[in-house]
């Protein structure tokens, strides 16, 4: 498969009279597309939008989601295909034009309990990816006849559907710069660099219910075997998100879409290695389930001739087994293995890092200690619910101070620990 | 004293250096399975408690997965 992506710079974002792109200024006619989001479902009491901007004194929360605009400008399928009847083309392939430096970013009454927070400036800006992109935020309400999992499947709709139809605005827009990917049939990839060391990429995916679940194809990834994708798949929407919760280390849809450790591995395919592709697999609720999964990936693997693999995992605490045992069984079948991981070691920093481990897992990369405690000031705006603080992951009663501040664990933070490497927290050598 | 760990994830149980093990059924009910009918999910609750019974007092000599 071959994408070509289409980089269109976005420089201002801004509500006005009509919805259009030109020279690099995205502008939202915000009645209109109000009005289209609240015809998504009949059971969309509110919708309201606005936009934050990187330096800002706002605080969006609780976050569900955060969706990069894109659109298939050449070539089949649909960005996040598989959800709609008719749209179950594969994608990955032709040119994908990305409206870059703008987001979409969800919002509203909590579904269950813990979805996470964006600052745009302040300490807590350092701390996630989004207070740097402009973002054109979603706060959405349901009705009393929605149970949390209605509310969920409505709001990860809105997200996505907004995403794309802003996402149109670039079809004929002309790009600032446009990079090729490209991953052969794995006869022909494996021929093509024979002395290259084969490198393949395990990507595991939270599946554990509601707020825990992620969509491959519109497929809830708890129900799948671990299967083969193309890296460039990813690009157009082929993992969609459908957890944040402990929102510091999940993966929201535009993390998978710039997926970092399949852009990082092309960076070198060809030169240091031969970047073969990509094993998706998932992180169920039973150990059948688990022995199952881990074994299925270790088989593929072998089965396409991989030499080494980095595995990222998504979550913390039983998914650490999923981890180690794909680890330990990756490397028992002669494939080195490196992992990508965060920390819940406390907030002094002195408990277990992970909940399991295996001698095997000598190469790993931390993204940070999740339970490492922030004081976030108030903001002059809210958008959203900030009475969440106490109840969300990484909050506590008392998170939330008559002022307005929040006193948490970064764990409250949408991607402080992304175990992608999508921030930028790491542990370094001394 | 003897202490009986009733577990999902068993190879945690085992990292974690638990002596006596007992299986349970998934992570979100490890003691219970929503969907079974009430009758058959009581007498899989009654079998775990029981089994878990039967560990507690079983003379063991290294780590053991009942």
């Amino acid at each position: 498969m071959k994408l070509e992506i289409g980089n269109i710079h976005v420089k201002e974002l801004a509500f006005g009279e009509n919805t259009a792109l030109s020279s690099g200024r995205v502008q939202i006619n915000r009645e209109e597309l109000a009005g289209w989001i609240r015809e998504l479902d009949h059971r969309i009491a509110e919708v309201k939008l606005d936009i934050a901007l990187p330096g800002e004194s706002t605080r969006i929360m609780p976050v569900k989601d955060v969706i990069e605009a894109r659109c298939k400008a050449e070539g089949k399928g649909f960005m996040f295909p598989g959800r709609n009847p008719g749209d179950e083309a594969m994608v990955g392939e032709g040119r994908t034009h990305v409206l870059k430096g703008m987001a979409i970013v969800t919002t509203g009454k909590v579904v269950g309990f813990q979805e996470g927070i964006i600052d745009m400036s302040g300490p807590g800006a350092e701390y996630t990816p989004f207070s740097k992109t402009q973002n054109l935020v979603i706060t959405c309400e349901v009705d009393d006849t929605c149970n949390q999992y209605d509310h969920e499947a409505i709001l990860r709709r809105v997200g996505i559907e907004t995403a794309n139809r802003i996402g149109q605005l670039a079809m004929t827009a002309t790009a600032d710069e446009t990079r090729t990917y490209e991953t052969k049939p794995l006869i022909q990839q494996a021929a093509e660099y024979p002395n290259l060391p084969k490198v393949g990429y395990v990507y595991m995916l939270q599946s554990q219910g509601l707020m825990h679940d992620t969509y491959l194809y519109g497929v809830d990834v708890k129900t799948i075997l671990p299967t083969l994708l193309y890296p460039t798949e990813v690009m157009d929407g082929a993992i969609m998100s459908g957890n944040c919760v402990s929102a510091c280390d999940k993966n929201p849809s535009i993390v998978h879409q710039n997926s970092p450790v399949i852009h990082e591995l092309y960076e070198n395919h060809g030169i240091k290695y031969n970047f073969m592709g990509v094993i998706i697999t998932n992180e169920n609720v039973t150990l059948a389930d688990k022995e199952r999964s881990s074994n299925y990936v270790a088989k593929l693997a072998v089965q396409m001739g991989l030499d080494a693999v980095i595995i990222s995992e998504e979550g913390f605490g039983n998914p650490d087994a999923d981890l180690v045992m794909n680890c330990r069984k990756l490397e028992e079948a002669g494939i080195k293995t490196v992992l990508l991981t965060d920390e819940y070691a406390g907030q002094n920093g002195e408990s277990q890092s992970l909940a399991d481990s295996t001698p095997k897992g000598d190469a790993v990369i931390t993204n940070g200690n999740a339970n490492q405690v922030i004081h976030l000031p108030a903001m002059q705006r809210l958008i959203g619910h900030d009475t969440y603080a106490d109840m969300i992951a990484g909050g506590w009663d008392g998170s939330l101070q008559a002022d307005g501040s929040i006193t948490a664990e970064i764990q409250v933070i949408t991607g402080a620990t992304n175990e992608l490497g999508y921030h930028n927290l790491c542990a370094m050598a001394g | 004293m003897p202490v009986v760990h009733i577990a999902t994830v068993v190879p945690i149980s085992l990292t974690v250096g638990a002596n006596r093990i007992v299986p349970a059924v998934a992570i979100p009910h490890p003691l219970g399975n929503p969907k079974m009918d009430p009758a058959e999910e009581k007498a899989l609750r009654r079998s775990l408690v029981e089994k878990a019974l039967t560990a507690l007092t079983t003379e063991i000599e290294d780590q053991t997965v009942f």
